[in-house]
């Protein structure tokens, strides 16, 4: 009996930790406790008190005594630029606010940048423990306003926003303004992003074109040839069918951008849709001046249609959409094709050339539709926001450290990524990568120095100027990467590779396809994820042929019916 | 085993499990007052708006509530069963065996990926199921066309029982090891001298010996008809196998963290914990009629 009972025991303390094992490990992300809080508070408060003045205040006003803020940081896992000893708390970035304004900013959670962060932030909102100040997205701006559980920022923002700052906002036209504004009162402060960041260009690999003798492709159908003979003629000389022609999105990645997550889609199929007049993903005007979503359009289906062609045929990565990473492909020299916005000279490249120092990535606005266009779809000027926690003391902590990152960003050793400056949010005008661009062509062709060009408002370009020749070789005008240095100054040459590789392009004429609305509807709250789920399983199988194309009428019948209707005459409200 | 004093000190040695089981489990049951709320973090618990069964009715609405439902019983009773016969059969094997050193590296060796989380298994799995990988070289070397393994739908859920079942065969045949050792040994001797050679004593000693641990587990793991296993499937599916493999912890998931759908997950969230509810419970009847097993 007692041998029995023991064994029960066992059999029964096993299963609850199976169980156990299934469902707890929600809060997996670093978590550091501080206790330096309740003495800096007093010393805050008095201080408070103390400006409670109405004018203007010093932008870079520097704190009499240490304050002290917390919060949650997005890190990037596979970042290894931190020099021994720094962390993702304590780095340059973060001693220099410590130095100038006499912030202490603290950690309080870190998690991986993507899905990881999102659902730390989600999270932090659903359980109502926030840190002091966070960065957030649209939709989670949106359900911590609704919850109350932001402080208004009206008032801070008028004292204390430096003259640059508030440049940049009025720049575009009230848009950033109006996606922070609730009920008249301001409750975050938003990022302010170049337009650049939402065009996805094509990137080609122009050592394996001129190696094939190919010219870059103007039309899908060379875009089809060049990628079948990326595949097929072994282009990097290894002897194995291993090559990629177009690399596509990893597990969890986006087909294409879409009007909550409009910018930086690095991976993407979009220029491909675009060659389409298809902007799957976006909500439109037809002719007739009505919303309509772009991913119901017949423009959408011919456009899959040509993808599962190309996906048949093996033009595109096979493991789309399943791949755990999709930067390996570039990095690893398989991929001979991708889609993605300027700064790719910041990521992957940088690790692609490290690998092979003659993967010459160019980028171009590529494919062309049938007119001879090349069609983009645009992202939301602001699309990431710095937001404070109710109750907090020091508002405007968070406006002096962006008014810091814009005065001084181009004073920084950027070989650490900017990113580790305490919740930073790209601030620039929207035209900075192009204007930069062009102003470093000019520079270089001789035609105007940097005397010509004063306004602080770019506030990289003088520093860009000043270093270009370190990692430039002449030719000046050859963007090949045998005319460049990275090893010189590698901080410099992924800024100054991503603005003339990346950029040049985009000082040409081109199509801009803007989104009538860039935020969530109230129904869409509530069905969104299923119609998107729908979409994502719908559009991955028919491209890769796991369904039939016509499968694509029964998607837009379902699409309507399960709420796609309804939310359409939302959005034809919001538009009126 | 009416003896209080001699059961006391079992009672001491599940203390902290039954602590942990408050903190974790029981404390935290009284979250599902969301499900009847359009839920509002920064009000709370007790000021958010009331909606009644809104929320179940519209899940009751929903297109994918079905699939999701058949997906997570599918998987589930498959793991049920993979986990209940795999060990059983390599239990007994390894109880044959008589050499102990090998039989011990073996059991080692078997349960060591139960130790190993799935956001690493995945990724393990993701590679040797992957284009390129060991499984499709294989293919192509004899002569076969590579499988895309995980973009085939119909293949999703039976990758994620066997690579379950594997992952936990090794610890579970512990269980039946255990049992095992409570078999009288004379019960063998007897046989052998009455003429049993080795599968007949398998058949007639160690099976019915083992009788009341199998219908025990089987009974108990019927509580688990609705757990698919949320950590393995998150860190495996996509898109492409929605359709086979979505299952009520991931929608949970996606509708509740991602699109914080707070109301609405915790409705599914709750109907599949009333399931489980009643399927325990029937469980402990099954148990002790059958297995004569009692907990109180």
């Amino acid at each position: 009996m007692a041998k029995r009972f023991m064994l029960v025991s066992l059999v029964f303390i096993l299963l609850l930790s199976a169980c156990s094992s299934g469902g707890n490990n929600t809060e997996n992300a670093t978590r550091h406790t501080d206790n330096g809080n309740s003495s800096t508070n007093v010393s805050g408060e008095k201080e408070a008190t103390e400006d409670e003045s109405k004018e203007q205040a010093d932008p870079f006003g520097k704190y009499a005594e240490t304050i002290t803020l917390n919060y949650g940081k997005e890190v990037d896992p596979t970042d290894k630029s931190l020099p021994e000893g720094d962390t993702p708390e304590n780095n340059q970035y973060s001693r220099y606010i410590k130095e100038v304004l006499n912030i202490d900013t603290k950690v309080t959670w870190q998690a991986a940048s993507g899905t990881n962060y999102d659902q730390k932030v989600n999270l932090a909102i659903s359980s109502n423990d926030l840190p002091d100040a966070l960065i957030v997205k649209d939709s989670q701006l949106r359900a911590m306003v609704k919850a109350g559980q932001l402080a208004d920022l009206t008032e801070a923002f008028e004292r204390y926003a430096s003259p640059s700052v508030k440049k940049f906002m009025e720049k575009t036209n009230g848009v950033s303004q109006k996606s922070v504004t609730f009920d008249g009162k301001m409750y975050a402060i938003p990022s302010i992003q170049v337009q650049s960041d939402g065009v996805h260009q094509m990137w080609i690999r122009k050592d394996w074109l001129d190696k094939l003798g190919l010219e870059a492709p103007k039309t899908i159908e060379d875009l089809e040839k060049v990628a079948r003979a990326f595949v097929e003629q072994d282009p990097d000389d290894n002897g194995k069918d291993d090559t990629i022609g177009i690399a596509g999105q990893q597990n969890g990645g986006r087909l294409y951008a879409n009007f909550l997550e409009s910018t930086n889609n690095t991976y993407g199929l979009d220029p491909i849709f675009g060659a389409y007049q298809s902007y799957p993903g976006f909500w439109l005007k037809n002719e007739s001046g009505e919303a309509v979503y772009g991913s119901i359009l017949p423009e959408t289906k011919e456009a899959l249609a040509k993808l599962r062609d190309m996906y048949a045929n093996g033009l595109i990565d096979r493991e789309l959409g399943i791949r755990k990473s999709a930067s390996e492909t570039v990095t690893d020299g398989k991929a001979g094709i991708f889609f993605g916005p300027w700064w790719m000279g910041y990521g992957p490249l940088p690790d692609a050339i490290k690998n092979n120092p003659e993967a010459n990535w160019q980028a171009y606005l590529l494919p062309l539709d049938a007119d001879g266009e090349f069609n983009a779809h645009m992202g939301a000027p602001s699309t990431l926001f710095v937001v404070v926690r109710k109750g907090y003391e020091h508002p405007e902590a968070v406006i002096k450290m962006l008014n810091l990152l814009v005065r001084d960003e181009s004073t920084f050793d950027i070989s650490v990524p900017i990113g580790h400056y305490p919740l930073r949010v790209p601030m620039s005008y929207t035209d900075e990568s192009e204007y930069s661009a062009q102003a470093l062509r000019e520079v270089l062709a001789g035609t105007k120095t940097a005397a010509d060009f004063t306004d602080p408002g770019y506030k990289l370009l003088a520093a860009d100027i000043a270093n270009i020749k370190k990692v430039k070789k002449e030719p000046y005008d050859n963007l090949d990467i045998e005319y460049w240095d990275p090893k010189a100054d590698e901080g410099t040459w992924k800024r100054a590779y991503s603005l003339l590789v990346g950029s040049s392009s985009l000082t040409q004429d081109y199509n801009k396809i803007y989104s009538v609305l860039y935020s969530q509807t109230k129904t869409m709250e509530s069905r969104w994820t299923n119609l998107k789920k729908l979409e994502d399983e719908t559009f991955l199988k028919i491209i890769m042929g796991a369904a039939p194309i016509d499968d694509f009428d029964k998607f837009v019948e379902d699409w309507k019916r399960q709420g796609g209707d309804i939310i359409t005459k939302e959005v034809q409200e919001h538009v009126k | 085993m009416r003896n209080q004093s001699f059961t006391k000190h079992y009672y001491i040695m599940l203390l902290p499990g039954f602590i942990w089981l408050l903190l974790i489990s029981i404390i935290p049951m009284f979250g599902i007052v969301i499900a009847f709320q359009d839920f509002n973090p920064g009000k709370g618990f007790f000021q958010s708006e009331w909606v009644g069964l809104d929320n179940f009715e519209y899940m009751f609405a929903l297109n994918d509530t079905p699939v999701i439902f058949f997906n997570t019983v599918f998987i589930a009773v498959m793991k049920m069963i993979g986990n209940l016969i795999v060990p059983l059969i390599f239990a007994i094997m390894l109880n044959e065996l008589r050499m102990m050193l090998v039989k011990r590296w073996i059991q080692t060796i078997v349960y060591l990926p139960h130790f190993l989380s799935w956001v690493i298994l995945s990724g393990i799995l993701l590679d040797v199921f992957s284009y390129t990988g060991p499984i499709n070289t294989v293919m192509t070397f004899i002569g076969l066309d590579p499988i895309l393994f995980f973009a085939r739908a119909d293949l999703f859920p039976f990758i994620i029982v066997a690579s379950d079942v594997w992952k936990e065969f090794g610890f579970n045949t512990i269980i039946y090891l255990a049992a095992l050792t409570s078999i009288n040994p004379s019960l063998y001797e007897a046989a052998a001298i009455d003429g049993a050679a080795r599968l007949r004593r398998m058949w007639h000693v160690t099976l019915p010996g083992l009788r009341t641990t199998i219908v025990l587990l089987a009974v108990l793991s019927l509580g688990n008809v609705l757990n698919a296993g949320f950590d393995q499937i998150f860190n495996l599916y996509n898109p492409l196998v929605y359709s086979t493999g979505d299952i009520i912890d991931t929608w949970v998931y996606r509708e509740g963290l991602l699109n914080m759908q707070y109301g609405l997950a915790t409705a599914v969230g709750l109907l599949k914990s009333v399931v489980s509810f009643i399927l325990i419970i029937v469980s402990y009847q099954l148990a002790s009629r059958f297995a004569n097993y009692r907990i109180f």
